[in-house]
């Protein structure tokens, strides 16, 4: 399992370097990365009886996070599933694209986002599955976005990755609430009472639904799948049929053994499903592109897909594997077919298409059973779904096998839909001629589609397949067998209905056209879409202009500001921290009154050069300070310093205008003063503070050391050039960079003038002038 | 002792901040060099205040911390650089701008009356292209003012 996982992150890497080489024919390259995948078919195929295999890798052992891939039946079921699609994806590709792709791209993002897909699945730790789901986020972001030059592939691959992204996050919250109530983070090692009993159960459980609505495009966070066709159709196939979409449904699948006793997530999930189902399968009528048709169907699919699960019993969950499998087998095929179409014609809009039965006829053998199957129609493996899903649905009461009703019955009519375009006079963009496709892109349709038949016609294999995920899901007890004909039940009565329903909906398609563009609303999640994204950059653009596009005084006092206020809430909510420490010592009271010159000085000081001098004083204070804190060596230093800057003050005042401060505005220098006196006092707290949670000093490993070590008696002297010679260093750089850029500038000003329209008389005391504005020169 | 430095340290800090608020450039340059004092001390502070030896092993222990003022040795020469770069810096805006006022020197942009509504502050860095032509309507950025500075000469 976990070479089956890590296989296709290796072979990216190498089709990456291969693409360029190998052309088209990388896509055999890539189709190997899914062998080990597939021969998990081999444990898969023992496994209603056998042990779940446990293979796992340590990884990060302090925080608890290993590579524990679990092989139980419902995780290597989906798992060959995924490897299955993504082998016949692959190789559909090789004849799909064009020469002129860039394959080594197309294919390793390819194998990304199927190996991070199989990761996702086959995970038992639950940090690793949010990673794998995050994972799956980006890589189908590359994917969508794959032809980036297209301004609809980069919006929707935008889209997806935001729905999904937001969905990530509240994936990631739930996982920590898990991690922490259930007291393990591999999702079999949980204690399920502690879980269920801990008050972090709902916002946990209304998280996992955020990150599986998100995932698989359920109302209202269905906007993005749509726009995720600007994909090729390869990967269309992969990421709708089997793969990313679903991984919300697998999440239902497994978090519904940890959450389905709640019945609010049977209550949440069912109700979200069906609306779903019927939502997406109304849009999918109205649709004239082909491909949008098949998104908006796979929409209403996955809210099938989802009310089943959300179930969480073993009807439910038994009815949705198999659901699972011919969803996955007949939607697959029917991308496949609509790309050849794609392929053949240079279109997907149904009004420009009609009669390519004759032009191409394996093709339309392929489609016609895949839409039978889509529809419900006996003997394919749609219609045993069905019945189990109107048999679940029956169960649960009136409304909702009603509801099930109405979304099969607009799933039958957009079914028979996408098949009118092999129907009628012979029609087709002008200037091509279709003809039947390579076997390339045939084989694989044909083979889902031979599936999707095999399902209906021997029900016993979609069962036997169904079986194998029983003790994973928990539907063991569950006796029902699948057949094609089980007598005159409820069921069979609902489906009549349906296909009565969907007979009308197909004969009257002109009206019910009508009626959908006039039920049409003004606002839908597109629009909410659009508006939300383009407030977030009117918001985002607004708020830097008036933060900041300030001028620097105005920007400190916002972030001072902030600073104050966070800091602040601190000392609000720990005022036991900050306590007086110490007795004030006579010697050094000297020092501390000439430090306190200084900064009063400073303050009062009304001319440039006495506040310069009045600032030395402080310097030589804090120079004193040191001398009597027993630190001889930054006393020297801080001299030396202190002398050097005031010579360099004098040299600069040379250039600079004379007179004092300029007048602050009222309102900002009693905000200053605030701010100021906030800042003062927030550092005496820190302080305080920092005394008090002192760690023990590592400096004895210092002095007992300097002399050995380095053979150094000045135990600073040695800290600077031996201990942390490194820091010394980057200090010189400093300095040496900072004396080459005093030194460019003051060149750069040797010629420098005052611009003419301020080489005004220089602002006095007086006379605030207004800043000149900076006009735009031409 | 400490609660001493502790107030000293909060009132170096305040009069930098005030400072640091300051209009006049020079002003400001002295603001950043009373924060450095006041950090200095902070460290030592921080560390803990003795009055044993100094770190020199010739003398006589216990000695006071050595690793505080190492850093803070650091700190000091680095303060220097600081104070001479944006010493010189004002030096070069006044050169350029013609005043000291720190105030004046504010983004065109947030100033400009006249600029549209929606507009994106920084016109030369656009979000990713619009899905939609019609929809970026909103952000027509021909009128934005530019800042330029002058070409010196040689």
């Amino acid at each position: 399992m976990t070479l089956a996982v890590f296989l296709p992150f290796l072979l990216a890497a190498l089709c990456a370097g291969l693409g360029p080489r190998l052309g088209r024919r990388t896509g055999y390259v890539a189709a190997l990365a899914f062998v080990p995948a597939l021969l998990l078919a081999g444990p898969l195929s023992a496994m209603p009886g056998a042990v779940p295999a446990l293979e796992v890798t340590r990884w990060v052992p302090t925080l608890d996070l290993a590579l524990a891939f679990r092989g139980d039946g419902f995780s290597l079921l989906f798992a060959v599933l995924v490897g299955v699609i993504g082998t016949l994806a692959s190789l559909y590709a090789v004849a799909y694209l064009s020469e002129r792709e860039r394959f080594g791209r197309f294919y390793s993002y390819l194998l990304l986002f199927g190996g991070s897909m199989l990761g996702l699945v086959l995970s038992d730790n639950l940090i690793a599955l949010f990673g794998f789901w995050e994972l799956t986020s980006v890589t189908s972001f590359l994917l969508i976005g794959l032809w980036h030059t297209r301004s609809a592939a980069r919006d929707g691959a935008v889209k997806a990755f935001l729905v999904s992204a937001l969905g990530g996050l509240g994936l990631l919250a739930a996982v920590a609430m898990i991690g922490i109530a259930g007291g393990s983070t591999s999702l079999s090692g949980l204690n399920l009472e502690a879980l269920r009993a801990s008050p972090l159960f709902t916002p946990a459980l209304l998280l996992v639904l955020l990150a599986a609505f998100t995932k698989s495009a359920q109302l209202p966070f269905h906007l993005w799948l749509p726009t995720a066709m600007e994909a090729p159709t390869p990967v269309s196939a992969f990421l709708h049929s089997a793969t990313m979409v679903k991984a919300g449904v697998v999440l239902v699948a497994k978090f519904g053994l940890l959450f389905g006793s709640s019945p609010l997530w049977g209550g949440i999930i069912v109700p979200v499903g069906l609306a779903t189902l019927v939502w997406g399968a109304w849009i999918a009528l109205r649709q004239t592109d082909l491909k949008a048709l098949l998104a908006y169907s796979t929409v209403s699919q996955l809210g099938l897909l989802m009310s089943l699960y959300g179930l969480a019993d073993a009807e439910g969950n038994f009815a949705a594997t198999a659901h699972l499998l011919n969803h996955a087998a007949f939607k697959a095929a029917l991308f496949f077919v609509v790309g050849i179409i794609d392929h053949e014609t240079g279109t997907r809009e149904i009004p420009l298409l009609g009669g390519l039965r004759k032009a191409l006829p394996l093709t339309f053998a392929a489609a016609l059973l895949a839409s039978l199957s889509m529809a419900g129609v006996p003997p394919l493996g749609g219609f045993i779904s069905k019945e189990l899903f109107y048999e679940a649905m029956l169960h649960q009461g009136p409304v909702f096998i009603a509801v099930a009703v109405l979304g099969s019955a607009l799933t039958f009519a957009y079914s028979f839909r996408l098949l009118r375009v092999f129907w009628g006079p012979r029609r087709h963009p002008a200037g091509v001629q279709p003809h039947e496709a390579p076997p390339g892109l045939l084989l694989p349709a044909g083979l889902l589609t031979l599936g999707a038949l095999a399902f209906g016609l021997l029900p016993g294999s979609v069962e036997a397949l169904t079986r194998t995920a029983q003790n994973a899901l928990d539907f063991a007890t569950y006796t029902s067998h699948l057949s094609l004909w089980h007598g005159v039940t409820p069921a069979l009565l609902a489906t009549l209905l349906t296909w009565g329903l969907g007979a009308v909906l197909i004969w009257q398609a002109g009206r019910v056209a009508i009626l959908g563009r006039r039920l049409t609303p003004r606002v839908n999640a597109n629009t909410v879409y659009y508006a939300l994204t383009e407030g977030v950059n009117v918001l985002s653009s607004r708020l830097i202009a008036r933060t900041q596009g300030l001028a620097l005084p105005d920007q400190l006092r916002l972030m001072l500001g902030a600073a104050a206020l966070i800091a602040g809430y601190a000392v609000w909510r720990a005022p036991q921290v900050f306590h007086p420490i110490g007795t004030p010592p006579l010697a050094l009271l000297p020092v501390a009154a000439l430090l306190v010159a200084g900064a009063v000085g400073v303050l009062l000081a009304r001319s440039r050069l006495t506040a310069v001098v009045v600032t030395g004083l402080t310097g030589f204070g804090s120079a004193a300070a040191f001398l009597g804190l027993r630190a001889p060596d930054l006393a020297l230093t801080q001299l030396l310093v202190e002398a050097v800057t005031v010579i360099l003050y004098l040299l600069a005042f040379r250039y600079l205008p004379r007179g004092g401060d300029l007048p602050r505005a009222r309102w900002r220098l009693r905000l200053d003063l605030l701010l100021a006196a906030s800042m003062g006092l927030g550092a005496t707290l820190l302080v305080l503070a920092g005394v008090r949670f002192l760690a023990p000093p590592i400096s004895p490993y210092y002095l007992e050391n300097s002399y050995e070590l380095a053979g150094g008696r000045n135990v600073v002297n040695v800290l600077l050039v031996d201990f942390r010679g490194f820091d010394t260093l980057g200090e010189i750089v400093v300095v040496g960079t900072v004396a080459l850029a005093v030194l460019a500038l003051v060149r750069l000003g040797k010629g420098g003038r005052p611009r003419p329209e301020a080489s005004a008389p220089p602002p006095s005391p007086e006379t605030p002038p207004a800043p000149p504005r900076i006009k735009e020169e031409t | 002792m400490e609660t001493l430095f502790a107030l000293l340290i909060g009132l170096l800090i305040g009069t930098g901040v005030f400072l640091l608020l300051s209009r006049s450039i020079v002003r400001v340059v002295l603001g950043l060099s009373f924060i450095t004092y006041g950090g200095n001390l902070a460290i030592l502070t921080v560390a803990g205040l003795r009055e044993d030896a100094p770190p020199l092993l010739t003398l006589r222990g216990p000695y006071a911390d050595p690793l505080p003022q190492a850093l803070i040795l650091t700190a000091i020469v680095i303060g220097f650089a600081t104070t001479a770069l944006v010493l010189t810096v004002a030096l070069r805006a006044y050169q350029v701008a013609g005043h000291d006022d720190v105030e004046a020197f504010g983004d065109s942009l947030a100033r400009d009356p006249d600029a549209q509504l929606d507009m994106a502050a920084d016109p030369e860095h656009q979000g990713p292209d619009r899905p939609d032509p019609a929809e970026a309507q909103v952000f027509v950025l021909a009128a934005v003012p530019r800042v330029r500075l002058p070409e010196d000469g040689p």
